[in-house]
């Protein structure tokens, strides 16, 4: 063969690889990266026991402020408001109550569907 | 085992780099006809063959050591299906096998089996053996240190990458140079003497271009991995570094040799001037590729040794040269002043020496001028020099977090207070028997010593103090946690000065780092708000702070637009701080359920008032202090102006931690 199309061919073959490697490389960062980020819409999901703290009652709102444990698979833990299935906040819960709540919905469309306290 | 990895690593890089070298100069001296040279070009390539056989071996071997230490056994290393496991799994691995993949491509046009039938097949041939040759190289910074770097290992790769790269073609040029130039200056080489001539001029430009970049890169990559003298002359990396820019240097000493003197005299007479020349020119380069093959044994060893960065420098001197001492005295800052003086003329006469033409005069300048240059360095120097310890550049391997600095207190109280005071006053119990009062910790000066200085003191003591070491009583970490403690008094008596305004551009008071936790949320510190947010760290004692949290609460939104997060720590610490607080305002900010004691023991020692706040800046520093004691109600409007002045600061202190005293 002559070193010229030798060269060449090399050249092309390492080109493709390159791109291919490239590829897959970046393919696999995606892929970790939509790991990491909520999937919005989808199908309706449920997070059972999750803990919190009550930080704050909206009753005419029909929302609790929470500030809660991970939900894996949904966000870190922070402090937010969640709308409780059916507007009705159980009387007995007050500002600093320990609380398990489950979260269902499919986000960012979720609701509180049971809270209370251990 | 290790001597003979090393040994692998060396024999590796010295045969990737002369096989591209090898391909390069090939290009550089062009095609020739004349017997001789053919014959120099025949002989480059066969090497070129033996250079990758050995390369390929000795890269293998490496990657085998590679397993044997990952495995655990040196068995691993001749177990094909470890190999293959290491090669595809790890990153080092993925590189060494594209390493050894792209070696074996070169092979291909080393082995003589492609035909050449124009010139721009020979250019394609040994172009294409010295591109894939220096990737194969130039790819190992993949795997080395540079691949480690947090952050920025991309730009470290790359700056290696460009160091590599201009290490296989110039460095690896060498040995062929010397080849051609010594055929050439033999009797029956004559009829490529215009050839090697040529070369050796086309290749001396050449190499100034690379040089320049291997020493840019290298420069960059040193800064890279050093952080300081300390680090480089304190570490085994750095003082292997040393070694290398040693012969480094010498190598360049000879190649500026053969600039000045033996190109230029190649064109001479060919009996009495050129043809001697270029066979000294061929010695010269040939020990010229010595020494760098001395620098790759070195680059081998560096390889495998950890960066300074993540080592501790142990300082080998009894003193350092430090600027802390001009700021108090004016004699001493007037001797620097006329010793550098002194010097600078001292250096203007050198130069004077280096042009001037006379000799007669050039002997008696030349002494005048390194006495001034001595006796002026000597005396701007020495009210510079402090003392110093082994471990004076010793970075703290505890942080200086609030929890530290709360062991360091009932450390410091059991073992120091007896003669330093509960306070740090130095006005312990037992101070007055002592040959000399014991250091008023309080001071300002604790700021000019390091706190690897401090550290040695606490570990052997002061012998002529009478201070005793702690190394055998305390661990590693008491020792740092009581330095951190004292770090804290140090700067408890300007803190003090500290009021509600921030002073603009003015960071210089280290907030201590903490963690808290709002259950059930997961543990969050200080440091996560770091280059984010500012903090307002709130200590409050209710009912008489509720007032004062409602107008926080109505106002959290703004601030958190502006770039702040609020901390609110209760002074009893309950666990049920936010059920205290009720449902009347509604309070929304972290409210510390758990660690809130570490911050109290700290953070109240600047204030002891039942409501203070803190403001700490995004760097990390506290920068403004209002307290319940100094005025009773604080206008909203004036926290939001102080909170924009932070917000309109450039960004030139560094970061909170790296200002270690």
């Amino acid at each position: 063969m002559r070193a010229l199309t030798a060269a060449l061919l090399v050249n092309l073959f390492l080109v493709v690889v390159g791109a291919a490697g490239g590829w897959h490389l970046w393919r696999r960062t995606a892929a970790q990266a939509d790991a990491r980020t909520i999937t919005w819409g989808g199908p309706e999901r449920e997070w059972r026991d999750v803990e919190g703290v009550v930080r704050a009652i909206v009753p005419e709102l029909g929302i609790v402020v929470l500030t809660h444990a991970d939900i894996p698979g949904y966000m870190p833990g922070m402090t937010m408001g969640f709308r409780l299935a059916g507007a009705k906040i159980p009387p007995s819960l007050s500002v600093g109550d320990a609380v398990r709540f489950t979260v269902r919905g499919s986000p960012p469309l979720v609701v509180v569907t049971a809270i209370e306290k251990p | 085992m290790s001597t003979l990895a090393l040994a692998l690593r060396w024999i590796h890089l010295v045969a990737s780099v002369a096989l591209v070298g090898g391909a390069v100069m090939l290009l550089v001296a062009g095609a020739s006809d004349r017997p001789t040279a053919l014959a120099w070009q025949r002989r480059v390539a066969r090497a070129a063959r033996w250079l990758l056989l050995v390369a390929v071996v000795a890269g293998v071997g490496v990657l085998a050591h590679q397993t044997a230490l990952l495995e655990g056994r040196a068995g691993a290393a001749f177990e094909p299906r470890a190999l293959l496991r290491v090669a595809t799994e790890t990153q080092g691995g993925l590189v060494w096998l594209s390493r050894l993949a792209l070696l074996a491509l070169a092979g291909f046009f080393v082995s003589g089996g492609l035909r050449v039938v124009a010139r721009v097949d020979w250019v394609a041939l040994h172009g294409e053996t010295a591109a894939l040759a220096a990737l194969a190289l130039a790819l190992a910074s993949a795997a080395g240190h540079a691949a480690a770097v947090e952050p920025g290992a991309i730009r470290a790769i790359a700056v290696d990458f460009i160091h590599l790269a201009a290490t296989g073609v110039w460095a690896g040029a060498l040995p062929a140079l010397a080849l051609l130039l010594r055929a050439a200056s033999r009797e029956s080489g004559a009829d490529a003497r215009p050839y090697a001539v040529v070369a050796g001029r086309r290749f001396s430009r050449w190499a100034l271009v690379t040089v320049i970049a291997l020493g840019l890169s290298g420069v960059v990559n040193a800064t890279t991995h050093i952080a300081d003298v300390a680090g480089l002359i304190g570490t085994t990396y750095g003082r292997l570094l040393l070694v290398k820019l040693v012969a480094f240097a010498l190598a360049l000493i000879v190649a500026a040799r053969h600039r000045r003197r033996l190109l230029p005299a190649l064109s001479g007479d060919a009996e009495t001037i050129g043809r001697p020349a270029m066979r000294r020119l061929a010695a010269s380069v040939t020990t010229e590729a010595v020494l760098i093959a001395a620098v790759l044994a070195v680059v081998a060893a560096l390889g495998v040794t950890p960066p300074a960065r993540h080592e501790q420098a142990a300082w080998p001197f009894a003193f350092r040269l430090a600027t802390a001492a001009l700021e108090r005295s004016t004699e001493a800052r007037w001797q620097v002043l006329v010793g550098s003086q002194v010097a600078v003329i001292g250096l203007v006469g050198l130069l004077c020496v280096a042009m001037l033409r006379r000799q007669r005069l050039r002997l008696p300048l030349l002494a005048g001028a390194l006495v001034l240059v001595t006796m002026g360095g000597a005396l701007a120097l020495i009210p510079l020099a402090v003392d110093a310890y082994p471990t004076t550049y010793h970075r703290p391997t505890v942080p200086y977090t609030a929890t530290s600095i709360v062991s360091g207190m009932a450390v410091y109280d059991e073992h120091c207070a007896v003669c330093h005071g509960r306070s740090g006053g130095g006005d312990g119990p037992a101070a007055p028997r002592l040959p000399r009062p014991p250091a008023d910790l309080r001071a300002p000066h604790t700021g000019d010593h390091t706190a690897g200085d401090l550290f040695w003191w606490v570990s052997h003591g002061i012998a002529r103090a009478a201070m005793p070491g702690f190394a055998a009583t305390l661990s590693e970490e008491q020792r740092w946690d009581v330095i951190n403690y004292v770090r804290l008094l140090g700067v408890l008596e300007t803190a003090r000065w500290m009021g509600p305004t921030v002073d603009p551009g003015r960071a210089w008071l280290v907030a201590p780092d903490f963690s808290y936790t709002v259950a059930p949320a997961p543990p969050r510190s200080l440091r996560d708000y770091r280059g984010g947010r500012h903090v307002l760290l709130v200590l409050y004692t209710l009912p008489r702070s509720r007032e004062r949290l409602a107008q926080l609460a109505d106002a959290y939104q703004m601030l958190t637009t502006l770039g702040v997060e609020i901390i609110a720590v209760p002074t009893d610490a309950s666990p049920d701080a936010i059920k205290k607080l009720g449902d009347t305002p509604r309070v929304l900010f972290p409210v510390v359920t758990d660690g809130g004691l570490d911050i109290l023991s700290v953070y109240r020692r600047f204030d002891t008032a039942p409501h203070a706040e803190f403001l700490i800046d995004r760097r990390g520093y506290l920068r403004a202090r209002w307290s319940s004691r100094t005025e009773t109600a604080r206008d909203m409007n004036r926290l939001l102006a102080e909170i924009q002045e932070l917000n309109q600061e450039k960004a030139d202190a560094p970061p909170a931690d790296e200002h270690v005293h």
